[in-house]
C-alpha cells in the first residue's frame, strides 16, 4: 500500500510543501482510509490546496479568495477564547485576531493557531484565504496555512505602517484603517440617535475632492464647519457600510479648516466638487472595490430573473418565497417592484438594482399597473416578461453607488434617465479623428458599391 | 466570483475578420482553465467573446431540420452579422419566431467560428438576448461603436508606428494607459501579421462612410441632398408598398421625374447603409418599416 501512495505523496510534497506540518498528509491518509483510490485522493487534495499559488499584496485582496500567499507586518494582535457550542465535544479554542499591513494597506486577520510573531514582526502566510466579516474583508489563517516569521524584510517600519496615510477620497477603501485627507463638505446634516441607551447627536454628510465623493460621519461636534468648507481631516477611521467606505470622525481625529491661500493650491474648489458627476467608463467601476455617488451609462443588455413584482416580509423587508420568510416564517407579504439588469457600455458590465421608484419610472408602469398585469395573465412571470420586452437593449444613464461582493460588482441606482447628448456633435468629432478620405473619387466609390453588393 | 463577460461593441466589418484566439497565445494563467471562454481576436487586436450589436434584421430563416434553428442577418453601416438561435437559446428563438422582418433589433450573444475547410472561416453570433429597438438606439450604438473602434484604431496605429515589438511594445502601450487585455491583443495581432495596416485603412473608411449615412435629424436638414432623399423615399413608398420595387423600374421612374441616375444610386446606397431599406432579392429594393 505504502509503495502505491509514495509517489503520490512525493508529488504532493513537490506541489504543496511540507505535508507533515500542514496536516495535508493526515488528510490524504484519511481519504485513503475511506477507500478513496490514491490518485483520486491526490487529485482532490491538489484541487483543494493546489493550483498556481498567487502572491498578493493587501490592496489586491477581495472577498472569497483562496490559496494565496501574503507577507505583512503585524500591527496589532490579540487573542480571545471561543467557547464551544453547548453539546459540542471540542475543547475551548483560541482565536488570534489582529491587523496585518504591508505598504499597500492593512487588513484584519484571524488565526486559529498561535502565530510565530508579535506586534512589529513580519510574517509570511501561505495558503491563506479571505472571508467577509462585518462588512470588511478578513484574512483567514487556517489549520492548513503555513506561517513563517521573516527576520529581515523590506517592508516599512511599524511606526510608518501604523501612521495615518494621506489619501485622496477615491483611494480610500477597505484596506485603510486610519487616513488623512483634504476634502470639501458637500452635504451635512444632524441626526439624533441612541448609542448605548444615551441620546447623542451625530453629523453625517458627504465629502468631495477632485477624485470622487465619500460619505462621512462625525461622532463629535464640528464647530465652525459647514457645507462649502474645505477641511483637513487627520486620523479618521474608515468603516465599511454595504460595501462602501465611510470616513469616521472620532474624538481622536483632528479636523481643521484650510486657509484661503492653501485652498487655492488644491486641484478642486467647492464649485468643481459640487458638480453632478459625469458618466465614467464601467471598466473603472469594475476595477475598484467600491465607488460612491458615480454615474455610468450603457445599454441594458439583460434583465435578470427576480425582476418585477416581488413580495417582502412586513417585519424585515426580506424577499419572501410563496408567503414564507426565511426568518419570520409564514407572513402576509407586501408587494414591491424592483428591476435587476445588466448595464454594459462595451468596456465593462455591472448588475444595476433599481428600487421601486426608479423601476416605475424606467418601466413606465406603476406597481399597481404591474399588479394588474400579473393578475390578468396566466403566466406568473408576466411582469418579468413584459419588462424584458420593454427594457432589453435600451440605453440608460444611472447614478448611485457600486460595490463588489461575492456575486460580482453591483450598482444600486439612486437616479436613472435617458441621456440626451448630441450624437451629431460626436459624429463630427469622430469624422475629424478618422481623418480625411485618403482615396477620394474612384477608389471610394468602388469601396462603397462593394458594401452594396454585400448587402444583396 | 465569476466575472460577467463584457459585451464588446464591434462593427460587422471588423467582426467578420475575427479569428479564433488559441489558448496558448494567452499570457494569463487562467488560459489553461477549461472554464475560460473561446475567445476571438480581430486584426486590430480586439479580444472578444460576448458582443452587443444593434442593426436591421433583414433576413430570417428557420434552418433547423429536427428542431428549430433560426438564422438571422443583421445589418450595420459597415456590413452584416449572422446570428443563430436554436433550442438552447429558447428566449432568442421565441423572439425570432415572432419578429417582423425588417426591424431594428438589439442583440447580445457569443461569438462563434466555423471552419468547414482550411481557409474559409465563418464568424457568427449565438444569440442570447434579442429585442426590438428604435432608430435612436441604433444610431447611438453606431456612434458608441465608432468611438470605441476609433480609440482602438488610434492605439493600434500608434503601436504600429512605434516600431517596438515584444516586451518593449507591452511596456510602451501599458505606459500609454492601454488596458492589459488590449495590449495583449495588439501584440498577438501584430505577430499574426496579415498586413494589419491595410485592414486598419479599410476599417477607417468603412466607419467614415457608415457615420456619414447616419440620419440624425431628418426634420431639420434642409440641404438639397435631404430633399432628394425625401423625394426618392416618397417615390419608393409610392411604387413599392410592402413588396418592394424592381431597381431598374424604379430608376426609370425616377429619371422620368427629373432625378439623375447618379442621385438615385447615391440615395439608395445611403438608405441601404443606413438600414432604412434593403434588398430582399438582388435587384429588388424594399423599405424598412
Amino acid at each position: 500500500m505504502d509503495e502505491k501512495i509514495a509517489p503520490h505523496l512525493e508529488e504532493l510534497t513537490r506541489a504543496l510543501g511540507d505535508l507533515e506540518k500542514t496536516g495535508i498528509r493526515a488528510e490524504f491518509e484519511k481519504l485513503i482510509a475511506f477507500r478513496v483510490p490514491p490518485d483520486v485522493a491526490k487529485e482532490s487534495i491538489l484541487r483543494k490546496y493546489g493550483g498556481k499559488r498567487k502572491v498578493l499584496k493587501v490592496k489586491d485582496l477581495s472577498a472569497n479568495l483562496k490559496n494565496f500567499e501574503l507577507t505583512g507586518r503585524i500591527l496589532d494582535i490579540g487573542e480571545k477564547s471561543i467557547r464551544p457550542q453547548a453539546g459540542a465535544q471540542e475543547k475551548p479554542s483560541r482565536l488570534y485576531t489582529g491587523v496585518l499591513a504591508d505598504e499597500t494597506g492593512a487588513v484584519l486577520f484571524s488565526s486559529w493557531r498561535k502565530l510565530p510573531g508579535s506586534i512589529g514582526d513580519v510574517i509570511n502566510i501561505k495558503n491563506a484565504y479571505t472571508r467577509i466579516w462585518q462588512n470588511r474583508i478578513r484574512l483567514s489563517i487556517g489549520e492548513q496555512s503555513p506561517v513563517s516569521k521573516i527576520s529581515d524584510s523590506s517592508l516599512p517600519s511599524l511606526s510608518e505602517l501604523s501612521a495615518s496615510q494621506k489619501k485622496k477620497l477615491i483611494d480610500i477603501g477597505a484596506v485603510d484603517f486610519s487616513v488623512d485627507t483634504v476634502a470639501c463638505v458637500l452635504q451635512l446634516s444632524y441626526r439624533e440617535i441612541l448609542v448605548k441607551g444615551r441620546q447623542s447627536r451625530v453629523i453625517s454628510g458627504v465629502l468631495a475632492d477632485e477624485t470622487g465623493r465619500l460619505p462621512f460621519t462625525a461622532w463629535i461636534e464640528l464647530p465652525g464647519i459647514d457645507i462649502g468648507n474645505i477641511i483637513l481631516i487627520e486620523g479618521a477611521q474608515v468603516r465599511m457600510f454595504r460595501g462602501v467606505p465611510s470616513v469616521n470622525i472620532l474624538s481622536s481625529t483632528k479636523v481643521s479648516s484650510i486657509g484661503l491661500d492653501e485652498a487655492e493650491k488644491l486641484a478642486f474648489t467647492f464649485e468643481s466638487a459640487a458638480k453632478d458627476p459625469t458618466p465614467i467608463k464601467i471598466q473603472e467601476i469594475n476595477s475598484r472595490y467600491s465607488m460612491f455617488d458615480v454615474c455610468i451609462a450603457g445599454n441594458l443588455v439583460s434583465v435578470r430573473p427576480g425582476s418585477g413584482i416581488i413580495s417582502r416580509c412586513p417585519e424585515c423587508s426580506r424577499v419572501i418565497q410563496k408567503g414564507n420568510c426565511r426568518v419570520h416564517g409564514k407572513v402576509e407579504g407586501i408587494w414591491d417592484m424592483r428591476i435587476k439588469a445588466i448595464l454594459d457600455d462595451g468596456t465593462g458590465s455591472v448588475l444595476v438594482m433599481f428600487p421601486r421608484e426608479l423601476a416605475e419610472i424606467i418601466y413606465g408602469k406603476t406597481l399597481e399597473e404591474a399588479e394588474q398585469l400579473m393578475f390578468s395573465d396566466v403566466s406568473k412571470d408576466a411582469v418579468y416578461e413584459d419588462l424584458r420586452r420593454f427594457l432589453t437593449g435600451r440605453y440608460l444613464a444611472v447614478r448611485g453607488n457600486s460595490s463588489k461582493n461575492e456575486f460580482g460588482v453591483s450598482f444600486v441606482a439612486e437616479n436613472a434617465w435617458v441621456p440626451e447628448d448630441d450624437l451629431a456633435v460626436r459624429v463630427v468629432e469622430l469624422l475629424r479623428r478618422l481623418g480625411p478620405d485618403e482615396e477620394e473619387g474612384q477608389e471610394k466609390n468602388s469601396q462603397v458599391s462593394r458594401g452594396g453588393i454585400e448587402l444583396a | 466570483m465569476l466575472k460577467r463577460e463584457v459585451a464588446k461593441r464591434v462593427f460587422a466589418r471588423e467582426f467578420e475578420a475575427c479569428r479564433e484566439l488559441e489558448k496558448s497565445e494567452r499570457a494569463d494563467s487562467e488560459a489553461a482553465d477549461s472554464k475560460t471562454p473561446n475567445l476571438l481576436i480581430s486584426p486590430m487586436g480586439l479580444i472578444l467573446n460576448r458582443v452587443f450589436v444593434v442593426g436591421v434584421i433583414t433576413e430570417l430563416d428557420n434552418i433547423g431540420t429536427q428542431s428549430e434553428m433560426w438564422k438571422a442577418r443583421i445589418v450595420d453601416p459597415t456590413g452584416a452579422f449572422t446570428a443563430y438561435a436554436g433550442q438552447y437559446q429558447p428566449e432568442a428563438s421565441i423572439f425570432f419566431s415572432t419578429v417582423q422582418v425588417p426591424a431594428f433589433i438589439a442583440l447580445t450573444g457569443k461569438a462563434r467560428t466555423y471552419e468547414p475547410e482550411p481557409g474559409s472561416v465563418f464568424v457568427s453570433i449565438r444569440a442570447e438576448e434579442v429585442n426590438v429597438v428604435d432608430e435612436e438606439i441604433r444610431n447611438r450604438w453606431v456612434v458608441d461603436t465608432a468611438e470605441q473602434t476609433v480609440e482602438r484604431l488610434e492605439a493600434f496605429s500608434d503601436a504600429l508606428a512605434s516600431g517596438y515589438r515584444g516586451e518593449k511594445l507591452r511596456e510602451y502601450l501599458l505606459g500609454k494607459g492601454i488596458s492589459s487585455e488590449f495590449t495583449e491583443g495588439i501584440m498577438i495581432a501584430l505577430e499574426r501579421g496579415r498586413s494589419p495596416d491595410e485592414f486598419a485603412k479599410l476599417l477607417r473608411s468603412s466607419i467614415r462612410e457608415g457615420l456619414k449615412t447616419l440620419d440624425l435629424d431628418s426634420e431639420n436638414s434642409t440641404d438639397a441632398k435631404a430633399d432628394q432623399k425625401e423625394f426618392v423615399l416618397e417615390l419608393l413608398k409610392e411604387m413599392g408598398g410592402s413588396k418592394g420595387v424592381d431597381y431598374a423600374a424604379f430608376m426609370d421612374a425616377a429619371a422620368s421625374r427629373g432625378i439623375s441616375e447618379q442621385v438615385v444610386e447615391e440615395v439608395i446606397r445611403f438608405l441601404l447603409a443606413g438600414g432604412q431599406c434593403y434588398e430582399p432579392k438582388i435587384g429588388i429594393i424594399r423599405l424598412v418599416g
